[in-house]
């Protein structure tokens, strides 16, 4: 079977379609975050007193380990588009440590939520839950995409000739990690 | 050009059909899906002027069917349900699936000379998230204790537990986080197949304006509709898991919410959602209007500046909406000036829309009547937004039956015609079959006749002080003194209604047994007009090569005696 | 074509029908405008709305004659033929300026002024608290009725003989009164339309309104903000009494409020409590 071949003008398209989208779906992370900052500035005290904190030390590894996979798969999306070899290993790594996220975030909601903290126990906890499963939503569809790829890859259907979809994931997954580093940064830190 | 956007044409009738990727048969599923959801949404808005006028009455035939228990007599649970779903069906599934995803598929690929939207894939997708938003906001209307309850704009904590136990809220919000991603979708399609697909020679300066409403309208829709689906998804997880988001402290253990945050992220969307519904509208019946004026559309990037204007603005001026809930008089006062500031741009079109008709040889068909109908319409509610805008009249008249008076005029009525004019228009470039225009004719006059009655009274009892989503104004001696002009509104509302039968019963004889349009029988000039009725399915065997503007009326260069010209036949000089 | 004879008679029942229908409406044609200003600033509506109905009215004529012009003078006919313009030059610009401009100056920003003029003398001027003559009432609204609490003859809230009252608010004549709303529920929205005044009561926070009734009698105080299924039957009374009267009426009703006041019931207290609700 041939496959057709995508030319320059489409990926052009696509990458477009792309940047809309990201700028909008922005809006609706955007006006979580904001909501959460009003809420925030509105309680007396933050974080509360008696509130389960979830844990800075795992949340910050899994931030450490999205952006690598961030990274990798940046270099492996450059590797597809100049034709150098090590596209697939790279997507391999990228899609692992995602995973990886994805299980160090299920460890952070279990260590409060076996502590008894579900997001009806504070505000904290709600705009804890809130934030969080929004982006853990994101993250699953992101992890879809990057296995759609590397099964598309695996079946040699991602070429330098075919590289869009691989192009529109990674980025999709570059949008899931820089919102990463707000909420991180803003629930977390500050 | 490639040929990349060239799919086969499918065979199966579930890919024909059903899940089609083309963008006129989407058209058309959108179309039918925001008649039939207008219907639904008209009928229960007989039901609340029929309870307005004749309180404890029972509502005759369906009554008795849909409200057993009460005889027959619309209870105030129901009637709360009843505002609350005509607003969200009119506005999500009847208006905007007509006004944007009929008209925005079938028009922005035919009038910028593509084969189709850019991702056909999306498209589809986007038309059957809508379905599943309509489902789930009809499945509502069955839920124990019933549907949404909590008036279209759903403030807390009225749309919180507190307010309103049971799933409808829920169920509501849902629907409307759905409504909203297909939008989104749709959005994305429409401004990346303007920017990237137009046919050779069609440059900005060359759209027909239709396409500058729905660009526009795309672009408010992408940016305004995620905030809105984050609002849904604060009020699902308040209604479902506990959280207080939007309840404050004063209500709830661990709380510190606010209520007012609410408001604040729903007129951010709410506010454009207005522009969103008219900017389409506004499109079209400038193209309209030039069209059977015969004369080109006056100052054509002056009218698109304007456009420009009010999407821009839009986004700056909801607060208008919350005058009376308690905002610092700096803000206020600012959010006062903004809004007459997007008063300018609104009154620019209106010089633009009657200068291109003066001095035209007007041709008075459907479309122009009810394109010549928006400016009536808009006129009066654009007019009288003047007395909401300016606060210290908008103490008094807000959440009056003014409003309502208001917002149906701008919002509804002109939208609603703009929709019926792009409906007679493109009907036979749709379906290849002509409207009857002695049908057309005598439902513009049997709309717009009880229409203006209808608003206008309700701008009088406004007026006269009667607060809107009352159930019964008969409850209490002041509003009972106005309860006449009740009365009267809905009297011209029965009539309003039945003439759109007028409509209904022409669109199915006109499907039926109507006669062949021919290619063109407007005589106008756009790329739609240049292939047969209706367009075969990649709409251009060769990609069209434009060299001329949409609205080159009366142009002295065309000399074989037609007074139009198409936008791929070049004028000589 | 329809016989006269059965058209005449189709229209005969049609207008028979819709004299049937529109009966409620002749029987009771009571008002179709507001009762006059009871509020001192209330006259200030009336005029500014006034103004705008002239202006916007006058506009709306302009706009329906160029409409009408070119519908009579330019319809399509034989040998007619419409003028080609494009209406870019820059006499056209220049005349859309002037015109958008000139609208925007004696429609926009004439009210614009008078009503920041309007709000800063009238409907947020809110008396300061130490101003003399002042009356403080404090308003909770829940589904679906209104509390309303007034000093007692001592002048200060927080005593055993502050007035409680159900649907029913009585002040005195010439005095501004200051409102302090919230709600305990959901979002109501305190309305007098003869006071010409109107205010959110949010649950959480406190709004703050005023007015000053320059007419003594009874007028009508509606709920304007959709509160669940009762909200058409949340209404109440405001009985504006000549000072004297007010004197009279405020002994008495603090004597009947002491002899009945509890101290275990702390429900009934709430407004003691009511400057806490939103932190201030």
């Amino acid at each position: 079977m041939t496959l057709p071949t995508e030319n320059a003008r489409r990926r052009v398209d696509v990458a477009l379609g792309m940047a809309i989208f990201i700028g909008s779906w922005s809006m609706a992370f955007l006006t979580l975050f904001l909501s959460f900052l009003i809420i925030r500035h509105r309680q007396p005290v933050w974080p509360p007193a008696g509130v389960t904190l979830p844990s800075l030390p795992i949340a910050a590894a899994g931030t450490a380990v999205l952006l690598a996979s961030s990274l990798v798969l940046g270099s492996a999306v450059k590797r597809l588009r100049t034709g150098a070899p090590g596209f697939a290993a790279r997507w391999a790594t990228g899609l692992l440590l995602a995973v990886a996220f994805a299980a160090l975030q299920t460890w952070l909601w279990t260590g409060v939520w076996s502590a008894g903290a579900g997001p009806d126990s504070s505000m904290y906890a709600g705009l804890f839950y809130m934030l969080t499963w929004f982006h853990a939503a994101h993250v699953a569809c992101g992890l879809i995409a990057l296995l759609w790829v590397q099964w598309a890859a695996a079946a040699g259907r991602v070429t330098a000739q075919r590289r869009s979809t691989a192009a529109s994931a990674a980025t999709f997954w570059h949008f899931v990690d820089a919102v990463w580093l707000v909420l991180f940064v803003g629930f977390f830190l500050v | 050009m490639s040929g990349d956007h060239i799919h086969p044409e499918p065979t199966s009738f579930l890919r024909k059909y059903i899940f089609s990727t083309d963008h006129k048969v989407i058209a058309k599923q959108f179309m039918w899906l925001g008649f039939v959801w207008l219907m639904v949404g008209g009928t229960m808005a007989m039901m609340i002027r029929w309870q307005l006028a004749y309180p404890g009455k029972p509502f005759p035939l369906l009554g008795n069917i849909l409200y057993p228990r009460s005889g027959g007599v619309i209870p105030p649970d129901g009637y709360n349900t009843l505002f609350t779903m005509h607003g969200t069906i009119m506005i999500f599934l009847g208006l905007t699936p007509l006004l944007i995803g009929a008209f925005g598929n079938f028009c922005i690929p035919l009038m910028i000379g593509a084969r189709d939207m850019i991702f056909p894939t999306l498209n589809m997708l986007s038309f059957w998230t809508v379905v599943i938003g309509a489902g789930v906001a009809f499945y509502s209307l069955f839920v124990p204790l019933g549907a949404a309850e909590g008036g279209w704009t759903a403030y807390p904590t009225l749309s919180s537990n507190v307010g309103t136990p049971g799933h409808g809220e829920t169920l509501w919000a849902i629907a409307v986080f759905f409504i909203g991603a297909s939008s989104i979708m749709g959005g994305i399609n429409y401004i990346t197949t303007v920017v990237r697909l137009r046919a050779p020679g069609m440059t900005w300066g060359r759209l027909p304006l239709t396409i500058w409403g729905l660009l526009f309208t795309a672009a408010l829709n992408v940016l305004f509709l995620p905030v809105i689906g984050s609002a849904m998804i604060l009020m699902v997880l308040d209604r479902q898991f506990g959280t207080s988001f939007y309840v404050p402290a004063t209500m709830a253990q661990g709380g510190g919410g606010d209520p007012i945050l609410y408001q604040h992220l729903f007129w951010i969307f709410g506010h454009p959602e207005v522009y969103i519904l008219i900017l389409p509208a506004w499109g079209i019946i400038s193209d309209i209007l030039s069209f059977f004026a015969r004369k080109p559309a006056f100052a054509y990037k002056v009218t698109v500046g304007a456009m420009a204007a009010v999407t821009v603005l839009s986004a700056v001026v909801y607060g208008h909406h919350m005058f009376v809930t308690g905002m610092t008089a700096m803000l206020g006062e600012s959010f006062m000036l903004l809004t007459m500031i997007i008063s300018v741009p609104g009154e620019i079109l209106f010089f633009n829309w009657l200068h291109t008709l003066w001095r035209g040889n007007l041709r008075f068909t459907t479309p122009m009547l009810f394109s010549m109908g928006v400016i009536f319409v808009f006129g009066l509610g654009g007019l009288t937004g003047i007395y909401l805008a300016t606060i210290s009249t908008d103490i008094y008249l807000h959440d009056t039956y003014f409003v309502v008076g208001h917002f149906h005029l701008t919002m509804a009525a002109s939208s609603l015609f703009g929709a019926f004019a792009g409906t007679y228009f493109w009907f036979p470039k749709m379906f290849g079959k002509m409207l009857s225009e002695r049908l057309g004719k005598l439902h513009f006059w049997a709309t717009i006749i009880p229409l203006t009655i209808v608003f206008c009274t309700m701008f009088f009892s406004g007026y006269g002080g009667m607060p809107r989503r009352y159930y019964d104004h008969t409850d209490n001696p002041y509003t009972n003194e106005l309860q006449w002009l009740n009365v009267i509104t809905s009297v011209a509302a029965f009539v309003l209604g039945t003439a759109q039968l007028i409509f209904a019963w022409n669109v199915i004889k006109t499907v039926a047994v109507g006669r062949q349009a021919a290619q063109n029988p407007w005589e106008v000039g756009t790329l739609e007009w240049t292939v047969p009725s209706p367009p075969p399915h990649h709409n251009f065997d060769t990609l069209p090569l434009v060299t001329t503007g949409p609205h080159e009326f009366s142009n002295p260069a065309i000399k074989d005696g037609r007074d139009w010209i198409y936008q791929t036949e070049p004028l000589a000089t | 074509m329809v016989p006269t004879r059965s058209r005449r008679t189709a229209l005969a029942a049609l207008g028979a029908l819709a004299a049937l229908a529109l009966t409620p409406a002749a029987q009771a044609a009571d008002r179709w405008k507001p009762n006059p200003p009871a509020s001192s600033y209330g006259p200030m509506f009336d005029n500014l709305f006034a103004l705008i109905t002239l202006l916007i009215g006058v506009s709306f004529a302009i706009m329906l004659v160029v409409l009408l012009i070119p519908v009579v003078r330019d319809r399509a006919r034989p040998g007619h033929k419409a003028k080609f313009d494009h209406g870019n030059s820059l006499h056209d610009k220049r005349f859309t300026a002037i015109v958008s401009v000139t609208v925007f100056f004696v429609l926009d920003a004439s009210v614009l002024v008078i009503a920041m003029q309007d709000l800063r003398e009238g409907f947020w001027n809110i008396p300061k608290p130490d101003t003399p003559d002042v009356l403080q009432v404090e308003v909770l609204a829940q589904q679906w009725a209104w509390n309303f609490r007034t000093p007692g003859a001592d002048g200060t809230f927080g005593t055993p003989d502050d007035v409680v009252t159900i649907n029913e608010l009585t002040v005195p004549e010439g005095r501004p009164v200051v409102v302090n709303e919230a709600s305990k529920d959901v979002i109501h929205s305190f309305y007098i339309p003869d006071m010409r005044i109107k205010r959110d009561a949010n649950p959480g926070a406190i709004n703050e309104i005023w007015f000053e009734p320059v007419k003594s009698g009874d007028f009508d105080i509606l709920c304007a903000e959709l509160c669940g299924y009762a909200h058409y039957q949340m209404h109440g009374k405001l009985h504006v009494l000549p000072a004297a009267e007010y004197d009279t009426w405020l002994g008495e009703a603090s004597r009947i409020a002491q002899a009945g006041y509890d101290a275990s019931d702390t429900e009934a207290r709430w407004a003691w409590e009511f400057k806490g609700v939103a932190g201030r």
